[in-house]
């Protein structure tokens, strides 16, 4: 069994509870453990870093500490939350005044941000430590009748001088996953686009028109569902997706699935188990 | 998926340059011609055009000058990505096309098309009027060509990188909120305005500023990193964006405008709880008003898939939250006293 420490994402703990609670069925069918960590905070949305680039170092270096003092790297299953967090972890490695800074503070509470654990995507733990090969073994309802629309969403992919695991232009590893399990993955071109999400308080019209050109477009390739490894992108496209088609004037829609949950279902467990139900869009 | 490497070891091969054509004119709808010439390896896709545009159809319309990346006037989207045609080289191109030998050839999206790959730039250039774009200097007319204006090489440290830009659009074409909303400000307009903000000889920073937080202006950009990642001269376009972001909130204040409060919220609720409060943030970036006008219909539905955020008081503090909060309003003396420091 190969543990990780677990980094708990705002949104998870909120709108969309069955990211964890699907991911707590499955863990142990594929040789991982995911030790939570409950001292964690939100690691500021890609919002902290400029409204305060000294606080954004210090959170996300504590919660970066939290994983190393546990010796385990850390995991993530947002999206935002990975790409902040390895930003901060850049910035720390590259500059030793703040790493010193951050670490005075953080040694009143018994950590310290050393840089050695790394920070990762639970796509990519399980593309490249569980493995493809065994992935297909444990498969027990393989998803072969389904047409599978994958969305990267953006800070998976980009920056990539951050990120650096897909191909920002042209990224793979959740098409593999699909395939895995079964389904039939569907040339998407809205693949490596944006979902909206970030702007969806502020300049709501345009993030509508973002989701609903990648929800359009996964209809048009007549896709059974979109699948996402990013709960803010499922919120934008599942939570928004009505509003987004109203306002394009479509009356169409479609499922959209955490990649948690499609691992799940080709596990063997059900859509009630796995939280689907929850879903605006069913 | 990409073509295996293997293939690409030859020093010369027929490819086909399917190529976008559209002269508003003549045609009613746009199409796309296919070229196949033979290219040797080292050949740039510039270099194809020019081929072709020679020897096999003269009509075809782009627009190129420097042929060197440094001009700026021939990016456009080859196989899908916004690049400069003079230094993408053909033979890079294939590697990563999905097809084999073949490159698709568009003009740049997000401004209006003049005829086949040339787009009207006059939009950007309003834009960076419209923000001016400049530096209007500090230094009083008469006093110019008298003495030098110097600056530290510090300061020129900060917008060193955003000079680079040739403004050849492409991180226009890629923008996700442009595509969406032309009337937004772009991703190379707010690199323009950073580089001139930061620059001490500028003498309207305010006034740039109070444009820039505008409607269609910097907080409307959804941190896609879709420009950054096109950039021709690899320049942090973000970092320039977050830069204006950070100049305004300590300029012009936390509650200026809906990004700005929206981006107050992660910091309070973070000092607060170490959790973002979900619930309350639609009220605490645009108002009841309008948070009820624009989402009640989908709370309702929220509530009845039991998917609202929970409502403040039952939002569970990160463990430790008492020790954490000391460590997080220390940082906040740290903060004031760069501050203090920066401005003597």
């Amino acid at each position: 069994m190969k543990r990780y420490a677990y980094y708990l994402s705002c949104i998870n703990e909120s709108m969309t509870k069955e990211v964890d609670r699907s991911i707590d069925l499955w863990q142990k069918d594929l040789g991982i453990e995911l030790v939570k960590l409950h001292e964690g905070t939100c690691c500021g949305g890609s919002n902290l870093d400029y409204v305060s680039p000294k606080h954004f170092a210090l959170v996300n270096a504590r919660n970066i500490a939290l994983a190393e003092k546990l010796g385990l790297d850390l995991i993530v299953s947002c999206n935002t939350c990975l790409m902040t967090i390895r930003s901060a972890k850049k910035k720390l490695d590259e500059s030793p005044e703040l790493k010193k800074e951050v670490n005075d503070l953080l040694k009143k509470e018994g950590l310290e941000y050393r840089g050695t654990s790394e920070v990762r995507h639970l796509l990519w733990v399980l593309i490249d430590d569980v493995g493809l090969d065994t992935i297909r073994q444990k498969v027990k309802v393989p998803l072969k009748n389904y047409r599978i629309a994958p969305f990267y969403g953006c800070h998976i992919l980009r920056p990539s001088t951050v990120l650096g695991h897909d191909n920002p232009r042209d990224p793979s590893s959740l098409d593999q996953l699909i395939e895995a399990l079964g389904g039939q993955t569907l040339p998407y071109n809205h693949k490596n686009r944006c979902c909206g999400f970030h702007t969806l308080l502020v300049a709501e019209q345009e993030s509508l028109n973002v989701a609903a050109e990648a929800l359009n477009e996964a209809m048009d390739l007549k896709a059974d569902f979109i699948v996402t490894p990013c709960p803010l992108c499922h919120t934008s496209l599942d939570g928004y997706q009505e509003k987004a088609l109203k306002h394009a004037g479509v009356a169409r829609s479609i499922p959209v699935f955490h990649i948690s949950e499609m691992v799940g279902l080709a596990l063997g467990y059900n859509a009630k188990q796995l939280g689907i139900k929850r879903h605006i869009v069913s | 998926m990409t073509v295996p490497t293997d293939q690409h070891n030859e020093l010369k091969k027929d490819v086909t340059f399917s190529i976008f054509r559209f002269n508003p004119q003549v045609d009613s709808k746009p199409y796309f011609d296919d070229y196949t010439i033979p290219v040797e390896r080292g050949i740039t896709v510039l270099r194809a055009l020019n081929y072709i545009k020679e020897h096999i159809d003269a009509s075809i319309s782009f627009r190129a000058f420097c042929q060197a990346g440094i001009c700026g006037s021939c990016a456009m989207r080859i196989n899908g990505l916004s690049q400069l045609a003079c230094t993408a080289q053909v033979w890079e191109v294939l590697a990563n096309s999905r097809e084999e030998a073949l490159i698709r050839i568009e003009p740049l999206r997000n401004l209006p098309l003049i005829k086949d790959l040339i787009v009207d730039m006059d939009p950007l250039v309003d834009k960076m009027k419209r923000y001016s774009n400049w530096v209007d200097s500090t230094m009083p007319e008469a006093s110019m060509g008298k003495k030098e204006f110097l600056i530290s090489e510090g300061e020129f440290l900060r917008y060193d990188k955003a000079t680079d830009c040739i403004l050849c659009a492409s991180c226009v074409s890629e923008c996700t909120i442009l595509r969406a909303n032309k009337a937004y400000v772009s991703p190379a307009v707010l690199l323009k305005s950073y580089r001139m903000n930061v620059d001490s000889r500028d003498a309207i920073h305010g006034q740039r500023l109070a444009e820039l937080v505008k409607d269609n202006g910097v907080w409307d950009c959804t941190h896609c990193y879709r420009c950054q990642e096109s950039c021709v001269k690899t320049i942090p376009i973000m970092d320039a964006i977050h830069g204006i972001r950070e100049d305004a909130i300590e300029l012009r204040g936390l509650k200026d405008t809906s990004g700005a409060k929206h981006a107050e919220a992660f910091m309070s609720d973070i000092e607060k709880k170490g959790k973002l409060i979900e619930a309350t943030l639609p009220i605490r970036t645009n108002g009841v008003f309008w948070t009820v006008q624009n989402l009640l219909p989908m709370a309702v539905k929220m509530i009845m898939k039991r998917r609202t955020p929970p409502p403040p008081p039952l939002v569970k503090s990160a463990k430790g939250i008492k020790i954490f909060r000391g460590l997080f309003r220390e940082m906040t003396e740290h903060v004031k006293q760069d501050h203090k420091s920066h401005k003597k």
